[in-house]
């Protein structure tokens, strides 16, 4: 078998098996609805100023460096920032078409229920939590920033400017501080004066979101956002404007990433698993063609030279019987012409 | 001889550029290009979509601008507009709509030929035959045509008017414009004392009307034809008359002219006054009884009927039509208990309840709520919470000793003119003003320490937060009235607790936040914050700055 049709016969067995219908996901069998005693925080943009108390706190609860310009400084605001590795969130301001005034997001973690950085990293460096956050281990990663990729929310960011032991940094839900007991909130909810911000169960909190869309149903867009979004996050938000107009990214559906990709990601342990199988089968196979073959090759061989042999046979012998019919003949000659001598010599010694 | 193919390839450049100008003038806009979403007289013209596909783009029409132009050379409406009956017909040289062909025949010769006419004597005009683009501009838009109310007001100026004077030689000028269609005449007469709002008949489009077998034009049709041709013969007499042109009524300037010279007309006569529609000064609402079944003896069970305040009301609306959406007749004529076919079924608790039409009682008063004066406390309310008892009684009168008992049974088929007696002596009982407890008993200043670990304690200007609020209701009826009980102003912030003169204190219900028992419930830091933040904004009182906690109501805790 040439090569080229062996990668070609590869790839349709490749295709096959990712086009049919895959009921494993990439995480384990079953479809994974959530831990269901995660907890979660509700976003309300009608209800945040744009303070940055949350910033602050979130700097201080993580012991992050102090920012060039302080927290109290509003005028930071006027220009749209995202997470860096030294803010774990940042508030942006929007001035939405038709609302009264601006309108304000926080940026940070969505700690999605499957999340699209874990499936993504090779070396399981990220870890959904039954708290509902999304953590990160240094110790495993290896710096191939596929987590930052994947996210659709943009939000992992790398330590750039950390020569020996860089690592991806982003929002941790407080996991560590909350399971530490220094805290029982995330530090951004706690600092908020307005409770924009609400943790809890995030069952709880999607009741609480829907009870104030229907409270003020003309004060909401009648969508949480998160509830659903890439298999749901547990992070949720309500607002009083399209959430496009809040730069959040209304095309991403609401299958997670890990479900997208596990059709085709399924496909790869089961080539490695079958190529030793199906090389050896093609092996098989083509050695045994060969062998076929040449046996073929050489009773044709054979039989050529058979017959080659019959027919040498028949014209030796009847060479033999022509030289040997020449040799009688000529004997008979060489006699008949002894003969004659003999016969005229007797006659020339009667006449003499 | 080298020179020559030079030359002949200059020639073609020449001619080529020549042609692209003319190509490019032809295909440009001519007529609108001022601002022309802003123009209220610039109309589309798309006549032709109702055959079929159109070839090509419709046409924006500036029509003030015709006006002005035919009015300088001289010509008046009839350069454009046929004549029936007397009457401007709306459409464009036509009585009535033929087919295709000849639709595009009539615009394309008229416009064409008069601007041909018009080029001819040197004069300045509009596209001509073969710009086709210039009238037919893909990029065109109709103007903004502002609707054109007509107020109580300025209904009060045509009444008055003396230059209107009533086809039948009556004191009063109603049969000037009201009218209705007499069959047997076939022509529209005006009956006395049926007056309605045009709208009630004039609906959004033609109607054939199989009883009266005409067609009743559509609103549109009804209010040009009879507004525009009265303000014209008018005009043309060099009387005082009414705008004639698109941007008079329906533009941002007109409707300014209109309103200010409605302020001056108000201001002669001091207060409006009221329509002579035999209309009631109080009339009482109460649930149609079948009177059968409340002669047999059987309890009555209805909710308690409503004296209600007619002419109060007439004075504070703009138009009749802010209630009465349908016809002149009460509301119960069509909002029964279990709605008619006439209401569309809609029941009388909803046609004077309901939250979502602005014609209800509680929808209408909810509109006055958007007030920054009234916003404060009202937007923060909770709509979807039932009305407590107190509330309802504010409309559905308790019995009261000695003044007249109204029963349900009684009142249903009653003259109108009779309810006047029995609902009077319960309006001029109640209390119009807002109350409030004695001075000595609304703390001056209120101190809050709960973010004593970050600022120093943050005052409360306690005292004049109240006598804001209740500067705000003065020479308010509606305020005034809604807020005659002692207490109510105050449950603006001390919300859902009883009215008292010492309400609990915030922390008694706000303590901790996310408590999985009060979901719903705000922590007391984001409590006070949301009902100071929230009432400030929707006031829009701009100090302090709600981000400028420092600067604002917490001073920097001293080390």
């Amino acid at each position: 078998m040439r090569r080229r049709k062996f990668l070609a016969l590869m790839g349709a067995a490749g295709v096959g098996l990712a086009l049919g219908k895959t009921p494993a996901h990439a995480a384990s069998n079953a479809h994974f609805e959530g831990y269901p005693d995660a907890k979660a925080v509700l976003f309300d943009a009608t209800r945040c100023i744009g303070c940055r108390k949350c910033e602050e706190a979130c700097n201080k609860v993580n012991k992050l460096p102090a920012p060039a310009k302080p927290f109290t400084d509003l005028t930071v605001l006027d220009t749209e920032r995202r997470t860096s590795a030294k803010a774990h969130t940042v508030v942006n301001k929007y001035m939405p078409a038709g609302a009264k005034g601006p309108v304000f997001r926080k940026i940070q973690c969505n700690h999605c229920q499957e999340p699209a950085c874990a499936s993504a990293c090779f070396v399981r460096a990220f870890k959904k939590n039954p708290d509902g956050s999304v953590t990160y281990d240094a110790s495993v990663c290896v710096g191939c920033r596929y987590c930052i990729m994947a996210c659709p929310f943009n939000v992992p960011t790398y330590e750039y400017d950390e020569p020996l032991t860089p690592r991806v940094m982003k929002c941790t839900m407080c996991h560590p501080q909350i399971t530490a007991g220094e805290l029982n909130m995330p530090g951004c909810v706690g600092a908020c004066p307005k409770e924009a911000l609400a943790y809890g169960k995030r069952s709880d909190l999607l009741k609480i979101a829907h009870a104030r869309i229907a409270t003020f149903p003309d004060r909401y867009v009648d969508h949480v956002y998160g509830e659903r979004e890439m298999g749901g996050t547990n992070w949720l938000y309500l607002s009083g404007v399209p959430f496009k107009e809040l730069g959040m990214r209304e095309d991403l559906g609401v299958t997670s990433a890990p479900e997208m990709t596990s059709g085709a990601l399924t496909v790869v342990p089961m080539v490695a698993a079958l190529w030793p199988a199906l090389l050896g089968g093609i092996w098989a196979i083509s050695k045994s063609n060969e062998k076929t073959a040449d046996k073929e090759r050489m009773e044709a061989v054979k039989a050529a030279i058979d017959s080659n042999q019959a027919a040498n046979d028949a014209k030796l012998a009847k060479f033999k019987e022509q030289a040997e019919k020449d040799k009688a003949d000529s004997i008979e000659r060489e006699v008949k012409k002894a003969l004659e001598e003999a016969a005229a010599a007797a006659k020339e010694e009667e006449g003499a | 001889m080298k020179a020559r193919p030079l030359l002949r390839w200059a020639g073609i450049l020449c001619v080529f550029a020549a042609v692209s100008v003319y190509c490019i003038e032809a295909r440009g806009s001519g007529e609108p290009k001022a601002p022309a979403a802003e123009q209220a007289d610039i109309i589309l013209i798309d006549d032709m979509s109702a055959y079929g596909k159109l070839e090509l783009p419709p046409v924006a029409f500036a029509h003030d601008k015709h006006t002005d132009a035919l009015k300088k050379a001289g010509k008046d409406c009839t350069a454009c507009h046929k004549q029936e009956n007397g009457k401007l017909v709306l459409k464009f040289m036509r009585v009535a709509d033929g087919d295709a062909q000849a639709m595009k025949t009539v615009y394309h010769d008229n416009c064409i030929g008069c601007h041909a006419q018009t080029a001819a004597k040197g004069q300045k005009t509009g596209p001509q035959d073969g710009q086709c683009r210039s009238c037919h501009n893909p990029k065109a838009a109709a103007g903004k045509q502002l609707d054109m109310g007509f107020t109580n007001v300025l209904h009060f100026r045509h009444a008055e008017s003396k230059d209107i004077a009533s086809p039948t030689g009556d004191k009063d000028n109603c049969g000037r414009c009201h009218h209705e269609y007499d069959k047997a005449a076939k022509k529209t007469v005006w009956a006395k004392g049926k007056e309605g709002t045009c709208r009630y008949c004039h609906l959004d489009k033609p109607v054939k009307d199989a009883a009266l077998g005409v067609e009743v034009k559509s609103f549109r049709q009804a209010a040009h034809n009879d507004c525009v041709t009265c303000h014209q013969t008018m005009e043309q007499k060099k009387q005082a008359s009414g705008p004639v042109l698109c941007k008079g009524c329906h533009g941002a300037e007109g409707q300014k002219a209109i309103r200010a010279n409605d302020k001056k007309a108000l201001e002669k006569v001091g207060e409006l006054p009221r329509m002579k529609r035999g209309q009631p000064d109080a009339a009482v609402i109460a649930v149609n009884v079948d009177k059968a079944q409340a002669a047999s003896g059987a309890k009555v069970y209805a909710m308690r009927p409503v004296p209600f305040d007619h002419k109060a009301h007439e004075q504070a609306n703009d138009t009749c039509r802010s209630c009465h959406h349908k016809s002149l007749d009460s509301c119960t004529k069509c909002h029964t208990v279990q709605g008619t076919k006439e209401s569309d079924f809609v029941t009388l608790e909803t046609a004077m309840h309901g939250m979502a039409s602005s014609r209800s009682c509680l929808g209408c008063h909810q509109t006055k709520q958007a007030d920054p004066k009234c916003a404060g406390c009202h937007t923060s309310a909770d709509k979807t919470r039932k009305a407590s008892t107190e509330s309802c009684r504010k409309c559905h009168a308790e019995p009261v000793q000695g003044l007249p008992a109204l029963d349900p049974a009684a009142l249903s088929g009653m003259k109108i003119a009779d309810e006047k007696p029995l609902a009077e002596p319960y309006l001029t009982g109640r209390k119009m003003e807002a109350q409030i407890y004695a001075l000595d008993d609304i703390p001056d200043k209120v101190t809050i320490k709960v973010l004593a670990d970050e600022y120093e304690p943050s005052e409360l200007p306690h005292r004049k937060i109240v006598m804001t609020l209740l500067k705000n209701m003065k020479d308010d009826k509606l305020a005034g009235y809604f807020h005659s009980d002692m207490g109510a102003v105050c449950q603006g912030c001390h919300h859902n607790s009883p009215a008292s003169k010492t309400p609990p204190s915030c922390a008694s219900c706000h303590a901790k936040p996310f408590s999985p028992n009060e979901p719903g419930r705000p922590g007391l830091k984001a409590a006070y914050h949301d009902q100071c933040m929230g009432c400030h904004k929707a006031m829009k009182l701009e100090k302090p700055v709600a981000t400028d906690c420092t600067n604002g109501c917490h001073k920097p805790r001293k080390k």
